[in-house]
């Protein structure tokens, strides 16, 4: 009912392919060697279906007091010397999930790119939106990465509703529909950050980082960069 | 007397609902879980509603009570009394708001139909004595609301208003746009639908004319005030009064019935809504349509739309078998091959005799819905069955079907009324099938009028007049005709089941299109064929263009576009027969479609065995070389396991009786989690590699997986888990293997999991991937048999 905050539909534009691209391979797999041009084209119609499939919603609320959940670490190290924080939450909507369901049963190649496409567009998507709320704002950071646990979930749905835009958690605190996310973002921190793998729970089991690459591609650059 | 109020004012007088109560309540500095508020802040809780007695409906401050949703300190039968006593604070009546679980529906979510209605049933039971009425909002999910309306008419005699919320992309959050939810809501009728929350009323102007024109219940709209933004670290509605009022106004012009507002919304809006509290409702166009919809598809029966007719098990042996051991893959497989091939719903039949219609047909509705976009026609002489599959049916169906004895239309017309579905009425009664078309006419015009007197509309009901056997009763094919053409000025749609017309006659397909092209010409509408048959549907296609329906030709040059003239008709084979030579090659290349062919190929010269050990491990080792150089990508894996799979699927069948098979393996995505793609990719891998492999989906309980390993004794079983979160629930699933003293060899697998994590909860091996759990059997399998 009446808690609506920030809720905002945005498509990211079809000219942003190559730079999710290589976000996109790493998610299939991609070791570092060459493209392939059948892969490229299985990516190509998975984006451009993703163009009407998704519907990109993004809900947030701003805080100058800090919620009680983050008053922990991670966060505390993340939040040092910001002067509020955005939580927030994001999803492409049931309609990606259902479309891959059905790829899996009759093109299971169709349904992996798609997959893997859907996961870097909602990223993008993501990205492009948080750079219209404000200048001095740091990377999207989410409970499940830099030593910080998918438990805190919960605390943070009770803060934003993200079910305003159809994320529902469940009791293993998964988000439903798969292709959403729920953070938080430094506001005025005044320096620029960038994310990375130290402490991300997956460190000692990232097939990406024994391989020295990593999981996510900034907005910004392409290409591996230094973890 | 509310109700009496609503009965005089509802449609014909504009009725004022109150405003938003979050942005109140932040104004306020009332932070908590909203509901509590009615019992620890009862007296602000009572201002606010106070601030908005212009409106003539009031709504309790109860949105998120659900034993769902609420897990505060009160019972909901406490807060429910709060709640309204506060609300009549305003003095006026009250209606209990009722927001969604904010649980995800099944099958993306975890919340089942029966659980969503369960609920909804307990708020009713809570609230029924104690309000005026209820209104249903912020729903995004049609099925989930239906649950709930079903709950609130079946449990309380109040009215019921449902609104849905759109995004920009004026669809639902599930994907449903204002036609389909106009659709449903109607038919489960309701007493108002409509619109709230997320846009604001500038931008819910398009989204309610399309809701005004699909239906003649009042239309509800709730508007937020415009999207809010963030100024100095703080929440803020931009829009202005003005602004809101100037749009209200449109919407009261377009002919909205009731109109209030959401977030951001405050009194002196609905001080200002209140204004035209009482004017009349302006009148608006409406146009009747004889729509069924699924939850992302809707059907208008105009023109020619194909009912695909394959999920029926008359003369189909494959399809007996299937229904009958419950093969629901099957199903799903036939629905989806018709989906792809054009058909606008699909019938749906499990009528056998040994078939419990009522148990499965509910089951094979939930199956196919959870992968098949398209509306279905639940077709049974069942009425339980049909009651029971109406019910769980996230949409419209189409009932098939009633005819013209009374005894029959009692038993189905009020479950056509309840959940708002369209019957398909047959021209025929106990006497039979009247030889002629008036007499066929007659009965069509008994079952409109039948219907009318239980409420269901015209356009609500198709007629079916009937195919007769051309090699039986030649005379009679023209009367088919000439009754079609009788019904549509009756001005209901037509069906018929078209194939039957050939029956024993040689070359069927010829006679098919020939009659199916008659009938279209005198008013056939619904065509019940079997869309795989693409000089059929093509005749369907190529009539609409010739009738003029098809504009521009545009749906036709859309599928015909790509026509080749020949046998081997698609692109795609003809460029799979340049590239693959060899069954290597369709392996190495993933063409799945070439490989059970190039597999009979070389079976010409070698042995089974002989093709597996040369051709296809050499392929797959190949494939899996180049995958781990990182040369050849996941989806490239796929296709060639897939095509593998095809090719042993092949050999499988030439194997002598007493080979010995490679093995079994269980495959599961443990309890709590909910992704099953690496899952899936596993399973087609190792397929690929020769194992049977029997998956039992995803978050699959401890107990399941136990079972079937006891029941199965399979050579090893595959765990899957990708959340931290679920690791607990995959050592659980280890520990039980381990108790009850299981044999089979236990894989794990997923994004968390590594040796480490494998090795402490027990499990005997760890693969990273797909491939690596492919060799990893192998190996062994091939020292145990080696031992």
């Amino acid at each position: 009912m009446r808690y609506a905050e920030g809720l905002k539909m945005y498509s990211a534009n079809f000219s942003d392919k190559e730079i999710i691209l290589p976000q996109i391979y790493n998610y299939l797999g991609f070791r570092g060697v060459g493209r392939s041009e059948e892969t490229d084209m299985l990516i190509d119609n998975a984006l451009r279906e993703l163009e009407t499939l998704s519907q990109f919603n993004y809900i947030y609320k701003y805080f100058t007091a800090l919620p009680e959940f983050l008053k922990k670490e991670p966060y505390l190290s993340y939040l040092n010397g910001a002067k509020g924080v955005i939580v927030c939450a994001t999803t492409l909507g049931a309609g990606v999930d259902r479309a891959v369901n059905r790829y899996m049963r009759t093109d299971m190649s169709k349904g992996v790119v798609l997959d893997a496409s859907a996961s870097a567009y909602l990223e993008l998507c993501s990205d492009k939106y948080e750079k219209t709320l404000g200048e001095d704002l740091s990377y999207r950071f989410c409970p499940g990465y830099g030593g910080s646990g998918v438990e805190d979930l919960p605390e943070l749905f009770k803060l934003i509703d993200p079910g305003k835009i159809g994320i529902s958690l469940n009791k293993s605190n998964f988000m439903l529909p798969s292709k959403s996310m729920a953070g938080i973002i430094a506001v005025g921190k005044g320096k620029k950050e960038e994310k990375s793998c130290k402490g991300c729970f997956m460190a000692n089991s990232c097939e990406y980082l024994k391989e020295g690459k990593r999981c996510y591609t900034l907005c910004s650059k392409t290409g591996s960069e230094k973890i | 007397m509310l109700y009496a109020m609503l009965e005089n004012r509802l449609g014909k007088d504009l009725i004022i609902f109150d405003g938003g109560f979050g942005s109140e309540l932040e104004k306020r500095g009332l932070t908590g879980i909203p509901e509590d508020l009615n019992i620890t802040a009862a007296e602000e809780i009572k201002n606010i509603h106070r601030s908005y007695s212009c409106a003539d409906i009031i709504t309790a401050n109860t949105f998120g009570l659900n034993p769902v949703k609420y897990h505060g300190a009160y019972s909901l039968r406490e807060l429910a009394k709060a709640a309204v006593n506060n609300a009549r604070a305003a003095g006026k009546p009250v209606f209990f708001d009722v927001g969604p679980t904010g649980a995800m529906m099944k099958p993306i979510g975890e919340l089942s139909f029966d659980d969503a209605y369960e609920a909804f049933k307990e708020v009713a039971t809570v609230s029924r004595d104690l309000c005026d009425g209820y209104i249903l909002e912020t729903f995004s999910d049609i099925y989930e609301i239906k649950a709930a309306i079903l709950a609130f008419k079946e449990n309380t005699s109040l009215p019921i208003f449902a609104t849905v919320t759109f995004d920009s992309t004026g669809r639902t959050l599930t994907g449903s746009t204002p036609e389909i939810a106009a659709n449903t809501l109607s038919g489960l009728g309701v007493d108002a639908l409509g619109i709230n929350c997320s846009l604001g009323p500038k931008e819910l102007i398009p989204i309610a004319e399309r809701i005004l024109k699909c239906t003649s219940v009042p239309v509800i709209v709730q508007p937020n005030r415009g999207l809010p933004v963030l100024e100095d670290g703080k929440t803020v509605y931009k829009l202005t009064e003005d602004e809101f009022i100037e749009s209200a106004e449109k919407l009261i012009e377009m002919g909205v019935s009731v109109i209030g507002g959401c977030c951001g919304t405050n009194p002196e809006i609905i001080r200002r809504l209140s204004g035209y509290s009482g004017q009349k409702v302006r009148e608006h166009e409406y146009c009747p349509a004889t729509a069924v919809n699924s939850a992302n598809c809707v059907c208008i029966i105009d023109g020619v739309k194909i009912c695909g007719e394959r999920l029926n098990p008359t003369g189909k042996k494959a399809l007996k078998e299937a229904l009958i051991s419950e093969d629901m893959e099957y199903l799903i497989d036939e629905a989806l091959k018709q989906q792809d091939a054009g058909a606008d719903l699909l019938d749906v039949n499990c009528g056998l005799p040994q078939i419990d219609e009522k148990a499965l047909m509910p089951k094979i509705i939930l199956s196919l819905q959870e992968y098949c976009d398209l509306p279905l026609q639940i077709d049974s002489s069942d009425s339980e069955a049909i009651a029971a599959a109406a019910r769980i049916y996230n949409g419209i169906p189409l009932i098939n079907s009633v005819n013209g004895d009374p005894e029959v239309m009692e038993r189905i017309f009020p479950i056509a009324k309840k959940y708002g579905a369209v019957v398909l009425g047959l021209a025929m009664d106990k006497n039979g099938v009247p030889k002629t078309a008036e007499g066929r006419l007659e009965i069509a015009e008994r079952i409109i009028s039948t219907a009318g007197k239980f409420g269901i509309a015209k356009e609500k009901i198709m007629i079916d007049t009937l195919v007769v056997t051309a090699s039986a009763e030649q005379e009679l094919v023209k009367e088919t005709v000439r009754a079609l053409e009788a019904v549509r000025k009756l001005g209901v749609k037509t069906a018929l089941g078209v194939s039957n017309v050939s029956f024993g006659l040689p070359n069927r397909p010829l006679l098919n299109r020939t009659f199916l092209a008659m009938a279209m010409e005198r008013g056939l509408n619904m065509p019940i064929l079997n869309p795989l048959d693409s000089e059929m549907s093509g005749t369907a296609r190529a009539y609409e263009l010739l009738a003029g329906i098809d504009k521009n030709a545009e749906n036709y040059i859309e599928i015909y576009k790509d026509y080749v003239p020949s046998a081997s008709r698609t692109v795609k084979a003809v460029k799979e027969e340049k590239t693959a030579e060899s069954l290597y090659d369709c392996v190495r290349l993933g063409l799945k479609t070439r490989a059970p062919e190039m597999t009979e190929r070389e079976l010409e010269s070698l042995k089974p065995m002989e093709i597996v050990n040369k051709i296809l491990i050499k392929a797959l080792d190949d494939v899996g070389k180049l995958y781990g150089e990182g040369k050849l990508f996941l989806p490239q894996l796929i296709s060639s396991a897939e095509a593998a799979k095809a090719a042993f699927a092949v050999i499988t069948e030439r194997l002598p009786k007493d080979a010995e098979p490679k093995g079994r393996v269980v495959l599961a995505t443990v309890k709590g989690d909910v992704h099953d793609i690496g899952k899936n990719i596993v399973k087609v891998v190792i397929e690929s590699y020769g194992w049977q492999v029997t998956d039992l989906g995803k978050d699959v309980p401890v107990e399941k997986v136990v079972e079937a390993v006891k029941e199965l004794n399979p050579f090893a079983v595959g765990l899957s888990a990708l959340m931290t979160t679920t690791v607990p629930s995959m050592e659980e699933t280890v520990k039980a293997l381990r108790d009850e003293g299981l044999s089979a060899k236990i894989f794990v697998g997923g994004a968390v999991l590594n040796e480490e994590t494998a090795e402490k909860i027990g499990a005997d091996y760890y693969t990273k991937d797909a491939l690596e759990m492919a060799k990893k059997l192998d190996e062994v399998y091939g020292t145990e048999s080696a031992s």
